[in-house]
């Protein structure tokens, strides 16, 4: 088959998952499940190893193996030059979430069990997946051309070169920003570069999945499902909207006031103002939380906020990927650390507008308008001596439901200053929040010599271990 | 007419030295006389010199009396010659004289009074004998003192005094001694048992009908030696797994060639996990297998193959041996028949559950307070006093009462009514046998039912040299809602699951909410309501035929030729639905209610095509058997599958209603071309010799690889025969030796050595909504393109006895390597696929059979007779090969924990799975914080999943016309990590949860990390979850074993009741008991048959089945 297709494929299932809310989305506490079972996971600090595992099954079984094969395939189509250098930049951006997923894997030896038959692959150290991830991003950047092979069946552009460069630079943008804590020079290199070659410059450059009925979102299906009672917004995030003013909490919140039980979560109790929003505060279970709900007024934990499956969460929502807003934050950052050229409060707010902007792209009825995104940000200027957090807890904000992005940058960043998960039995040893997650069962089974290389390179595979980039500061 | 006394006849011999044979012969020559010899030992070449060459008769026969000790007993003008022991006093010569010939009519029967024509009677001491015609009748004249010797092949020879009677009828008894018997062997060749150089074990036609399970395979549990019946927990109209001499590839397929008159037939498995993955999310029911086709009323015998010599005439599908059945195609005598066969059963759902029922529904030690999401499966709720209550549903209150009797009061109580016709007739050159059958099965799950019609036609005519014969099967089967198992969603098994104070009236009553969709009980939304499971509906249609036609046209007495064409065809209907507004599933897009509905049809067809050369001749001392062929097998199978989704139109299932179609075709054919030859080279009767030669030629192997050759060669020594001074009692006695190599292909699919892609059947959108297609690589297993045939070799030496006409018994053992296994090897996710398709190393199967028959009592009213059979098998696998990394490979993996490896130097099949961390002393580690157990470093082993021990009892009591029997078996030495049990334990309903309860927290006995004793207080939920979250299974590890009195059948045979003439000829009844009790078992909570998963690659790996039914009943057999 043509390998567009199988780009195709790689891109939808791009789509971040039901599992993502495990761990990723709880980590940086932007939603919350206070129930045991097959939620276990970060709600409860713990290793739930069926849990963890769920990124590396999606990846490396689809969307790896295809973009692999399709890349191989293309080596007989010289010709077709714009088609290999996205797919490159598609398995880029793959890669960087498998990586800051789990640190070290595998990478040059990966998705090659039929082309090279490589049916255990050597586990790459991190440092060496992103030189290779920076390089590819830069060469793809570089190569693609307007003028060579038309790519119109692939579905994120339509075939348009130039925002897929745009979405390349952003990309090695995201990547090299990545380093700043382990190796900040390259990072300043490769920010600069990416800043100069051109980086995504509207809304309308997002990577996106635009999901359908018959393409559907992952996390909406199941918000819609039997699922719906279980999560709900986190605490921390709903006090930052709070204390923020910040007009995205109507847009993505609701409550079913008085519910006491998920039977009572129906449209007729939902409200969706401002000030009716609560968050659920980490550290409890479903029965250890009963004296917090008490002592908030609440009917039950039903009460809670949680993210508003009819729009947001619905089943055919748009799922974000690569934002223009995100882009415009870490060029805020990019800048306020000199290493890319413009003016940091200015891509501050920018970043701001255009998260704010975003909430149309998912439904109309979430539209934030002009006058209240004008109000926030003169509200919010770029205080000096608190940049780097401001830009940082704003772009966890543009992060929301892009669960593996928003724990990368946390982790890079140190921001938005969060409160450590306090439920007892944390299986964390020294951490106080999760640096990584572990590997899959199956490969401590079958490929543990490629492990065990990985970890008395990177460290044990616990939930505490740092990934490359994520020094100690 | 009168004979003349031997001292009356005078004669003169014509020489007087030589052997015993000539001098005799002389006499003969002179007189009317003819001497028989009884001893043959006699005829040596030792040369006698007569003293007188005149005298009478006698005076000659004492003379040579006392130089070689013989006797002679004249009766008539018969002589008959014995050796005398030394040192016998008693009369040399004895004459019997003037006894007056009569006439002596009767009809030879065997024991259920079926006419057998053939039996040979003779005149003991004379040549006087003749045969019985096609009724059974003889007539003769004999001597009226003289003595019958009544015989047939498999009946036991009966001496009768004729003491003047005219009329004497003779009932034969089968003899367990089988020293004639004939055995049908691969390819439909009719050998003599004492021939073959292998194991062969027969199995009677009554052994399936009297005490019969829906499957009739089922009922021959524990009766077979080396043959290892599981049925499975999934309902009547599930499919039954059967291994023979253990386990032979690593993976895939390990299932017995089933052959129907020669000709081999699908027996494709629709278990879970099994050989059929079918389009529909949690469809996971048994529908079923080939066997389960078959009406057992049809069949006449049944032989097992076991080893690779057996079956290696039928190569590579028959690498586990063969199941060889012979359906009826004629009455067993002359005239018309009519037979009707009614049996009837009451099927009971035994509970095994050993739950704990202190403590009811709830989490954190709270019960449920405020309606949903209760956890509706936790029992981690509060202590049960009188007078509580508990929330549940939309804000019900109910008592918080103990509700231990769940799975008596979900499941019903199945039964199964089965009928069968048979009409035949037979005559001196065939006959046909017509048979109409029906059988109706109610499983005990509600709604779910299985329904089998058969129509069997058989047929064999004689012209001259050509037999002409042949049989068309029919069956319908109709299987109408098979149960959901080995899973929790839209199962009935998930009552396993629920809460100890979860009450099923609540749950029947509250299955709906008023939309119709399913009312939540539990946040475990994939624990769907039982009762809304309900109107979950699968119903699969199977129309078969199948059958062969065989020409045999007889060139000469010792020459033939052979064709026969042979078809098994299929088509399986279903249809399938995922009800509308279960939990389980996401919402549908606006305006549409979800839910799935699929439609497949399957058509199957196997064609077997085979022609055969034989020829059969006997040179002076040595016979010479020799069998030339060829077979082309051709297999096709198409399947078209719709699958429709988000429906306009609520609760109507069809595709047309879908709006989101999803559609399949798939095609795959394979051939085997084959030719063989087979020679039999024998001496003296006693002394064989075999040797088969096959080459096949498989299509699913590239070029290189499709042809191979493998050959057999057996002995057979009958040392009961060849040494005349046996003493007495040594019956029978034959010793076997056999080696034999098979070459398969059985574990390739057709094109497993391409890559293929799939084209998603929607298109996606892209940014200028234009739909643009998507597509990707098909499957997670890498192909091969390089696999090379498996190859069995198996040796086998046997020892078959008879001692004292009444102990029998046999002892096989057999040593068998399988190389180059064809196999799915666990491979990194990181390569993109899950398995690999590689041929993979050594394994061997080692074992011993044994099978035993004794009758310790046995009058004239009274027989007790005792068999036994035990088969112990160990399997050990020698080498993974190059293709393999490491020491093993893991060829499958439980849902939640567990899972399957090979592993070289261990026995085959060993589980493995986490377990707790232990320090170096053995002490359990447990999380300093948190006061958890910590996980083991490493999975542990826990060893394998196959049975080292299999066998079974059987004791039968006859008293006149009344007998008794009852079947105890035994499967010893494995093991299986049970998923019912790891659901119990984390749900705490297994009664170990109870500890800490009281007290609210639990200190684990062991230790920290830093070795000193464990004193961290864990929540009791939290400690008794984790091995959820860490997925460990060493506490859900058992001994799989069991012994379990498996039937009880009491009969009384009517027909002596019946008066002479009358329309009915024969009536037998039956009370009969299936799965009547676990004698002893090691696992909780389940029967230990229990299981719902049939995959050899998931063998051990427990996953909740359908409960297993106790069944009492009757069978009715009447001839007309």
């Amino acid at each position: 088959i043509d390998p567009t297709f199988q780009l195709n494929q790689a891109i939808i299932t791009s789509s971040p998952g039901y599992n993502n809310l495990t761990y990723e989305v709880t980590i940086v506490r932007q939603m919350i499940t206070p129930f045991q079972g097959v939620g276990t996971g970060g709600n409860l600090n713990q290793d739930n190893r069926a849990a963890t595992q769920g990124n590396w099954y999606t990846y490396y079984e689809t969307i790896i193996k295809n973009l692999v094969d399709g890349l191989s395939a293309l080596e007989d189509m010289p010709e077709r030059t714009n088609l290999e250098h996205i797919m490159k930049i598609w398995k880029a951006h793959a890669f960087i979430v498998l990586t800051d997923t789990y640190g070290d894997i595998p990478y040059t030896e990966a998705g090659k069990g039929y082309i090279d038959g490589v049916v255990f692959p050597k586990y790459d150290s991190q440092e060496s997946i992103y030189t290779s991830i920076l390089n590819d991003l830069e060469a793809a950047v570089q190569g693609l051309n307007d003028s060579n092979d038309d790519i119109g069946q692939e579905v994120m552009y339509s075939g348009n070169i130039e925002q897929w460069k745009r979405l390349g630079n952003s990309l090695l943008l995201r990547a090299g920003m990545r380093l700043s804590k382990v190796d900040p020079s390259s990072a300043a290199a490769y920010a600069s570069k990416a800043v100069a070659g051109g980086l995504m410059q509207s809304n309308d450059d997002n990577a996106v999945v635009r999901h359908n009925a018959d393409y559907r979102n992952g996390v909406g299906t199941n918000l819609n499902g039997g699922q719906a009672p279980f999560y709900y917004l986190d605490k921390e995030l709903v006090d930052f909207f709070k204390a923020n003013e910040d007009p995205r909490l109507t847009s993505i919140g609701v409550r079913y006031v008085g519910a006491l039980s998920g039977n009572d979560q129906v449209e007729a109790n939902a409200v969706r103002t401002f000030d009716a929003q609560i968050g659920m505060p980490q550290g409890y279970d479903n029965t250890t939380i009963i004296p917090v709900v008490q002592q908030e007024g609440l009917a039950s934990l039903f009460d809670y906020s949680q993210l508003d499956r009819s729009r947001m969460g619905n089943p055919e929502a748009p799922n974000f990927l690569v934002t223009y807003s995100q882009t415009l934050l870490l060029w805020a950052e990019a800048a306020y650390r000199g290493w890319a050229p413009g003016d940091p409060e200015e891509l501050y707010h920018a970043g701001i507008r255009a998260h704010m902007e975003q909430m149309a792209l998912w439904e109309n009825s979430m539209a934030i308008s002009s006058e209240e995104i004008d109000s926030y940000i003169a509200a919010h200027p770029l205080e000096v001596g608190k940049e780097l957090e401001l830009i940082n807890t704003q772009y966890w904000v543009s992060s929301f439901l892009i669960g593996h992005e928003a724990w990368s940058n946390f982790r890079r960043s140190g921001y938005p200053i969060l409160t450590p998960n306090p439920y007892p039995g944390s299986d964390l040893k020294d951490e106080d929040f999760i640096r990584r997650l572990t590997y899959p069962d199956s490969e401590l089974t079958v490929n543990k010599e490629n492990i065990d290389v990985a970890t008395s390179r990177m460290g044990p595979d616990i939930l505490d271990t740092r990934v490359w980039w994520d020094v100690k500061q | 007419n009168t004979a003349k006394s031997i001292e009356d006849v005078k004669i003169r011999m014509d020489f007087l030295e030589g052997n015993l044979k000539d001098l005799l012969g002389n006499i003969e020559s002179k007189t009317d006389y003819r001497f028989f010899y009884t001893d043959q030992a006699v005829k040596d070449s030792e040369v006698l010199t007569l003293d007188r060459s005149k005298g009478t008769v006698a005076d000659i026969l004492k003379e040579l009396a006392r130089l070689k000790n013989l006797h002679f007993k004249q009766v008539n003008n018969n002589i008959s010659v014995k050796y005398l022991g030394e040192n016998q006093d008693q009369n040399k010569v004895e004459i019997v004289l003037e006894r007056a010939d009569i006439n002596v009519k009767g009809k030879v029967t065997d024991k259920s009074g079926e006419p057998i024509p053939g039996a040979a009677i003779s005149v003991i001491g004379t040549t006087v004998g003749t045969i019985t015609d096609i009724d059974g009748n003889f007539s003769l004249t004999v001597p009226e003192d003289g003595e019958l010797m009544v015989s047939y092949i498999g009946f036991t020879t009966q001496r009768i005094q004729i003491n003047s009677r005219s009329i004497i009828n003779v009932t034969l008894e089968e003899n367990i001694a089988g020293l004639e018997e004939v055995v049908v062997t691969a390819l439909g060749i009719k050998r003599e048992a004492k021939s073959l150089g292998y194991a062969t074990s027969t199995v009677e036609s009554e052994e399936m009908t009297i005490n019969r399970t829906p499957n009739f395979i089922n009922s021959l549990q524990g009766k077979v030696a080396g043959v290892n019946i599981s049925s499975m927990g999934s309902g009547p109209q599930g499919s039954s797994k059967i291994r023979i001499r253990g386990v032979s590839s690593f993976g895939g397929n390990n299932s017995p060639l089933i052959v129907v008159n020669g000709v081999p037939i699908d027996n494709t498995n629709f278990g879970v996990s099994g050989d059929v993955s079918e389009v529909g999310s949690n469809r996971r029911s048994d529908s079923g297998d080939g066997l389960s086709s078959i009406n057992p009323d049809d069949i006449t015998s049944m032989s097992v193959l076991k080893g690779a010599a057996a079956s290696a005439l039928y190569g590579a599908r028959a690498k586990d041996g063969v199941i060889m059945i012979t359906t009826r195609n004629r009455a067993s005598g002359s005239g018309i028949q009519i037979e009707l066969n009614t049996n009837y059963t009451n099927d009971t759902p035994l509970d095994f559950t050993d739950y704990q029922y202190e403590y009811g529904q709830g989490e954190g030690g709270l019960r449920p307070t405020s309606a949903r999401p209760v956890s509706g499966v936790w029992s981690f709720g509060e202590k049960i006093e009188p007078g509580m209550t508990q929330i549940l549903f939309d804000g019900i209150e109910v008592p918080y009462t103990a509700q231990p009797n769940k799975i008596r009061d979900y499941y019903r109580n199945g039964s199964t009514l089965s009928n069968t016709v048979t009409l035949s007739s037979g005559g001196e050159n065939g006959g046909f046998s017509l048979s109409v059958a029906n059988m109706d099965s109610k499983a005990i799950l509600p709604g779910s039912n299985y329904n089998r019609k058969t129509i069997n036609l058989g047929f064999t005519q004689n012209i001259n040299k050509l037999t002409v014969s042949g049989n068309i099967n029919y069956s319908k089967e109709d299987r109408i809602n098979p149960p959901n198992i080995a899973e929790q969603d839209f199962s009935p098994v998930v009552i396993y699951t629920l809460a100890s104070t979860m009450p099923l009236d609540l749950l029947e009553q509250y299955a709906f909410d008023e939309n119709g969709d399913e009312f939540p009980y539990s946040r475990f939304t994939n624990r769907t309501n039982p009762y809304f499971a309900l109107s979950r509906f699968e119903n699969n249609i199977r129309d078969r035929v199948y059958g062969n036609i065989t020409a045999r046209y007889d060139i000469t007495d010792w020459l033939y030729v052979q064709g026969r064409f042979g078809q098994d065809f299929y088509s399986r209907d279903s249809e399938y639905n995922l009800p509308t507004g279960s939990q389980r599933q996401s919402s549908p897009p606006p305006g549409f209610v979800n839910g799935q509905y699929v439609q497949d049809i399957r058509r199957f067809r196997e064609v077997n095509t085979d022609f055969l050369l034989g020829m059969n001749k006997s040179f002076g001392d040595f016979g010479l058997m020799v069998n030339l062929g060829g077979n082309q097998m051709y297999r096709k199978l198409d399947v078209n599958t719709l699958l429709g989704e988000n429906f306009y139109t609520r609760d109507l299932y069809t595709i047309g209603n879908a709006s989101k179609i999803t559609t399949n075709y798939s095609i795959s054919e394979r051939q085997v071309n084959s030719l063989y030859g087979s020679t039999e080279l024998s001496w003296k009767g006693y002394l064989y010799l075999n040797g088969t030669v096959r080459n096949d030629w498989f299509s699913t192997l590239s070029p290189a690889n499709r042809s191979i050759v493998y050959p057999s060669i057996t002995g057979s020594f009958v040392f009961s025969q060849a040494f005349e001074n046996l003493p007495n009692w040594m019956t029978f006695g034959k010793i076997r030796v056999a080696y034999a190599e098979v070459g398969s292909d059985t574990d390739v699919q057709p094109y497993a050595n391409n890559l293929f892609y799939n084209i998603n059947q929607q298109q996606f959108p892209n940014s200028n909504g234009v739909a643009q297609p998507v597509g990707s690589v098909s499957g997670s297993v890498v192909p091969n393109s390089n696999l090379r045939p498996m190859r069995v070799r198996e040796k086998e030496i046997g020892l078959e006895m008879t001692l004292f006409d009444n102990l029998r018994f046999e002892v096989s053992y057999y040593d068998k390597l399988s190389s180059d296994q064809i196999l799915q090897a666990q491979i990194s996710n990181g390569s993109g696929y899950v398995n690999q398709l590689i041929n993979v190393g050594e394994s061997e199967n080692k074992g011993v059979e044994m099978y035993a028959n004794i009758s310790p009592i046995k009058t004239a009213d009274f027989e007790w007779n005792f068999g036994a059979n035990a088969s112990y098998n160990q399997s050990k696998v020698l080498s993974l090969g190059d293709d393999v990394d490491g020491s093993f490979i893991t060829v499958g993996l439980a849902e939640f924990h567990g899972e399957l490896r090979q592993e070289v130097g261990k026995p085959m099949a060993q589980l493995y799975g986490w377990g707790y961390l232990r320090d170096e002393q053995g002490r359990q580690v447990f999380d300093p914080n948190s006061g958890r157990p910590l996980r083991s470093n490493e999975q542990l082993n826990f060893g394998s999943a196959i049975p080292v021990w299999v066998g079974g009892f059987t004791n039968s009591f006859n008293y006149k016309k009344l007998s008794f029997s009852f079947l105890i078996d035994f499967k010893l030495g494995h093991k299986m990590i049970s998923g019912t049990h790891t659901n119990a334990y984390r749900h705490g309903l297994d009664k170990a949860t109870l500890v800490g309860r009281e007290q609210g927290y639990v200190v684990g006995d062991g230790v920290n990390p830093n070795g000193e004793i464990n004193t961290a207080q864990a929540p009791v939920q939290t400690y008794y979850e984790t091995i959820r979250s860490g997925r460990m299974s060493e506490q859900s590890v058992f001994n799989a074993g069991s012994w379990q009195l498996r039937q009880l059948t009491l009969g009384y045979d009517l027909s002596s009741l019946i008066p002479q003439n009358n329309f009915i000829k024969g009536l037998r009844f039956n009370v009969v008991s299936n799965n009547v009790a676990v004698i002893k078992k090691w696992v909780p909570h389940i029967h230990p048959d229990q299981n719902g998963i049939i995959s050899d690659n998931m063998a051990g790996l427990e996953a909740t089945g359908l409960p297993v039914t106790r069944s009492i009943g009757f069978n009715l057999n009447v001839k007309f």
